[in-house]
């Protein structure tokens, strides 16, 4: 789940400056990826909203409608489509009357932070090993090397497991998979930052600064870090899905965010019963989880063909194809 | 008064019970709405005999042996197999619950208090082979169910017997149990070292079905256990995974009024996936028109699905199994010494929501009671610290501000991450959300099911709130209450099920009193008195008894539920 092998190649060695604006402008030519960017963007408002949006609607996360389920049918909501109501407007949780507009809402905090949060660890820690092995000796590549394999080798669901059971449960849960997804899942980072290193090292520029006396880790900063960065935006671009899917198994699983934190892989684990009975309830987290998922999918795939220097000089000579996609 | 091996010893088996209790409860049978329809499924033509009756169970029927079987009243599938002293009558709702003669000609005989009960058996009783059944048969099954290897069985017997606790069984003391005796081949007396008015209802269990010792293959004897019920075993695969039963010749129906035996062979296959089980009857095709499940019931989306079929709503069978669920407080942990924080929370509570969270009003009745709602349990309504149908949360206020908590208080509720909506997060969160009410902030601690139990049964670790629940091994007070209130029964080194510690030398001897009585009846309303006396102590706050609804095949007929095991029984069911 962590190494996806099509990873993006895109050659050490754009000039760093304007590579923001120069990506936007080819962005921008992508109808698909502004949709997806689009969605993320909304979904992120909605999220950061939520607390306003549950006062708009006038109701919160937590509160039980006892009234609202039939207690003699399983505690099937009453009406329509999960019992949406001018209310409710995307009805309510089957059992406990709980608002599912409000429930759905904080369930994208949940997904959002915990996806974006463990990408960002699994960045850091991996930009940081997989230079730390480009730039080191043979015996510190050959260490930090193995150390990825054996990384690779775990069973990371199970892992994840083990650890969030026996962490106590005063910590706060949505840190504690961010920093459990972080710390298992950033090997794919590493080696593709190893191998950009090791290829940016025998680079003209490269060579240059250090013949210029700046330090190992003042080229590193200074001249390697711009140069990675093409790469390891894309490959967090992919990072963050996955992240997304491990946090909605793990609370699927019983082991995530603890009830009553609203959570998408936590309806959906309630939910799977219900597929027959109030097909809303299982369809709303889920098309939620599949469209935030799928956004992401595409914006990071687009953000890759943008930052490809190959693809760059492809638009430059006019041999633009429809390329992957 | 008992050495500590053997407390945790039968206290490791009590554990079992409790588990296999509902699964017992589940495996005892199906039946339709309880008492008031005696027949369920289609076609109103008389049953007859013949076909194959399917089963279709999640459990598979393993260590399928006399000595190893934990049943309720002798089990489901098991009693096709083994007869027993005494069984359960095998009748729709509450006449369900008594007991009766089986190999025996009566119950039971007791002497003056009960220690000594003496039984004689039937005449023309034959196992398979048709050798006739004695009651040194049934001494000698009994023996065995004391043998290291053959363990599994009910505590009861080990407890109870003179020199039961610490007799190792025939394979290492073949010269036998002094406290039974067989004094000619008919004749059975179980001497006793306290008095124990309900003996007819532990006569129930499998261990009392007469094993040939000449046949006893000891830990392989589960293969192919000799019968002495209506049907044999001729396939075993897998310790129970598929058990195929066809019929025992030499049964003869005229010395058992009990099982009715319609099938000609009863085939049964376990291991399946619960949804697939409840797919399979309610698609009813080919064999599975005349299969029913002994051990899996409908869930609340299930149900909400049949909801609007009235066709696939006529073959569910309803019943009710003597359990409780409950929040149980550990008063040694503050603030839950303070009797008003207990009642507070007591008054708090919404069983509207708990019942909601347990699948609705059709798979949980709210309770009040420590007891279940059945006569046989000495059921005595109470309504100590009235919450009303979705809590009284003033009350509670008011109270936690008597107690010294006039801006509220936090507290944390353990709890299991089982999805058994038993003692589940559904159950909790409920909780939770009605105490809030009250001011009283709860914080869960989810745990999984072994961490879970691991700390609700010790002594040491419990903590001071938390879910819990329990399920009687028969249908009467003494099993319900005495493992949860009894003083002598705290168990230190072991699972301990007196999650109050309630050591009130006053309960203490009402039940040993309760224990002398043969009467059932008289006993049941002293029960009943205890339970409500307790209640008084607000030691636990009883959330709600579950209800079993379980579909079968269309093909089946005559399905009978007792309110002894709440589901339908495989003796009475047939299939044409």
């Amino acid at each position: 789940m962590t190494t996806p092998t099509d990873t993006p190649a895109p050659v050490a060695g754009i000039p760093a400056t304007g590579a923001a604006r120069q990506v936007w402008r080819r962005l921008r030519t992508r109808p698909a990826a502004l949709a997806s960017l689009a969605v993320l963007l909304l979904l992120v408002l909605l999220a950061l909203a939520a607390p306003l949006l549950a006062a708009l609607e006038g109701q919160d996360a937590y509160a039980y409608h006892d009234d609202l389920v039939d207690s003699a049918r399983g505690g099937v909501p009453y009406g329509s489509f999960g019992g949406a109501s001018a209310d409710h407007w995307l009805g309510v949780e089957p059992g406990t009357g709980r608002d599912l507009f409000v429930r759905l809402l904080y369930g994208a905090r949940i997904s959002l932070l915990v996806g974006i949060g463990a990408t960002v660890v699994q960045i850091l820690i991996g930009v940081l090993v997989g230079l730390a092995a480009g730039l080191g000796n043979r015996w510190v590549d050959t260490v930090l090397g193995r150390a990825t394999d054996v990384l690779v080798a775990l069973p990371m669901l199970v892992l994840a497991i083990a650890l969030t059971a026996v962490v106590p449960r005063d910590f706060p849960r949505p840190l504690l998979l961010i920093l459990v997804i972080g710390f298992l899942g950033w090997a794919g980072t590493s080696r593709i930052v190893r191998a950009q290193t090791l290829t940016l090292k025998s680079l003209d520029f490269v060579a240059a600064s250090r013949l210029a006396g700046s330090g190992r880790w003042r080229t590193a900063r200074r001249e390697l870090l711009p140069a990675l960065a093409a790469p390891v935006i894309t490959y967090a671009a992919i990072l963050v899905p996955t992240n997304i899917v491990v946090e909605a198994s793990l609370s699927f699983l019983g082991v995530g965010v603890t009830p009553p934190t609203p959570s998408w892989g936590q309806m959906l684990s309630t939910a799977q019963t219900w597929f027959r009975a109030d097909p809303a309830y299982v369809l709303l987290p889920a098309g939620l989880l599949f469209t935030t998922v799928l956004a992401f999918t595409v914006l990071g795939d687009a953000v890759r063909t943008a930052l490809d220097p190959r693809e760059a000089s492809r638009l430059r000579v006019g041999t633009r194809k429809e390329s992957s996609r | 008064m008992r050495q500590p091996s053997v407390i945790s010893r039968r206290v490791a088996a009590v554990a079992v019970s409790v588990v296999l209790a509902s699964g017992a409860a589940a495996c005892a049978g199906p039946e339709d709405a309880g008492a008031k329809s005696g027949t369920s499924g289609k076609g109103s033509s008389a049953p007859q005999k013949g076909g194959t009756l399917t089963v279709l169970n999640a459990e598979a029927q393993t260590d399928f042996d006399p000595a190893r079987l934990y049943t309720s009243g002798g089990g489901n599938v098991p009693s096709l197999v083994f007869r027993t002293l005494t069984t359960r009558n095998r009748e729709a709702g509450a006449a369900g619950t008594q007991v009766v003669p089986d190999l025996a000609t009566d119950t039971g005989r007791p002497n003056k208090d009960a220690t000594e009960w003496t039984y004689t058996l039937k005449d023309g009783l034959k196992f398979e082979d048709g050798t006739p059944i004695t009651s040194a048969d049934v001494k000698y099954g009994i023996e065995r169910s004391f043998a290291a290897e053959l363990s599994g069985g009910a505590p009861y017997l080990r407890d109870w017997l003179v020199g039961g606790d610490t007799y190792q069984g025939p394979y290492k003391d073949p010269k036998g149990l002094a406290s039974i005796v067989t004094p000619d081949p008919k004749t059975i007396v179980f001497k006793l070292r306290k008095p124990e008015g309900e003996f007819p209802f532990v006569a129930t269990q499998t261990q009392f079905a007469p094993v040939p010792k000449a046949k006893d293959k000891g830990a392989k004897y589960e293969e192919h256990p000799v019968s002495s019920g209506p049907y044999k075993v001729v396939r075993n695969e897998n310790d129970g995974e598929r058990l195929v039963l066809e019929r025992n010749e030499h049964w003869d129906p005229g010395t058992d009024e009990e099982r009715k035996a319609y099938p000609d062979k009863i085939d049964v296959r376990s291991g399946l996936d619960e949804a697939v089980i409840n797919q399979r009857l309610a698609t009813s095709s080919g064999a599975d028109a005349a299969a029913v499940t002994t051990d899996t019931n409908l869930g609340p989306a299930e149900l909400a699905q049949i909801g609007s079929d009235k066709a696939l709503a006529a073959r569910v069978g309803t019943g009710r199994f003597g359990f409780t669920n409950y929040i149980a407080f550990n008063p040694k942990v503050k603030p839950f010494d303070n009797p008003k924080v207990r009642q507070a929370i007591s008054y708090a509570v919404n069983r509207t929501s708990v019942v909601n969270a347990a699948g609705g009003s059709a798979l949980a009745e709210p309770a009040t009671t420590f007891l279940p709602e059945q006569e046989a349990f000495g059921f005595t309504p109470y309504d100590h610290f009235p919450a009303g149908k979705t809590g009284n949360p003033e009350k509670a206020k008011q109270l936690l501000e008597e107690a010294g908590f006039p801006n509220g208080l936090t507290v944390t509720l353990l709890h299991s991450t089982a999805q058994n909506r038993t003692t589940s997060p559904e159950i909790a969160t409920a909780v939770q959300e009605a105490l809030g009410k009250a001011g009283i902030t709860v914080k869960l601690d989810g745990q999984e099911p072994n961490s879970f139990n691991e700390k609700r049964w010790s002594v040491k670790d419990a903590p001071g709130f938390f879910l819990s629940r329990w399920g009687a091994d028969w249908p009467a007070g003494g099993p319900f209450l005495a493992p949860i209130f009894d003083g002598r029964q705290i168990v230190t080194n072991g699972s301990n099920y007196n999650h109050a510690q309630l050591n009130d030398p006053a309960v203490n001897k009402e039940i040993d009193e309760i224990n002398k009585l043969t009467d059932l009846k008289a006993a049941a309303a002293r029960w009943g008195a205890l339970d409500k006396k307790i209640g008084e102590q607000a030691l636990d706050v009883p959330l709600f008894h579950p209800v079993y609804k379980r579909l079968v095949g269309k093909d089946v007929k005559n399905v009978v539920i007792s309110d002894w095991t709440g589901v339908l029984d495989v003796s009475q069911v047939a299939v044409k």
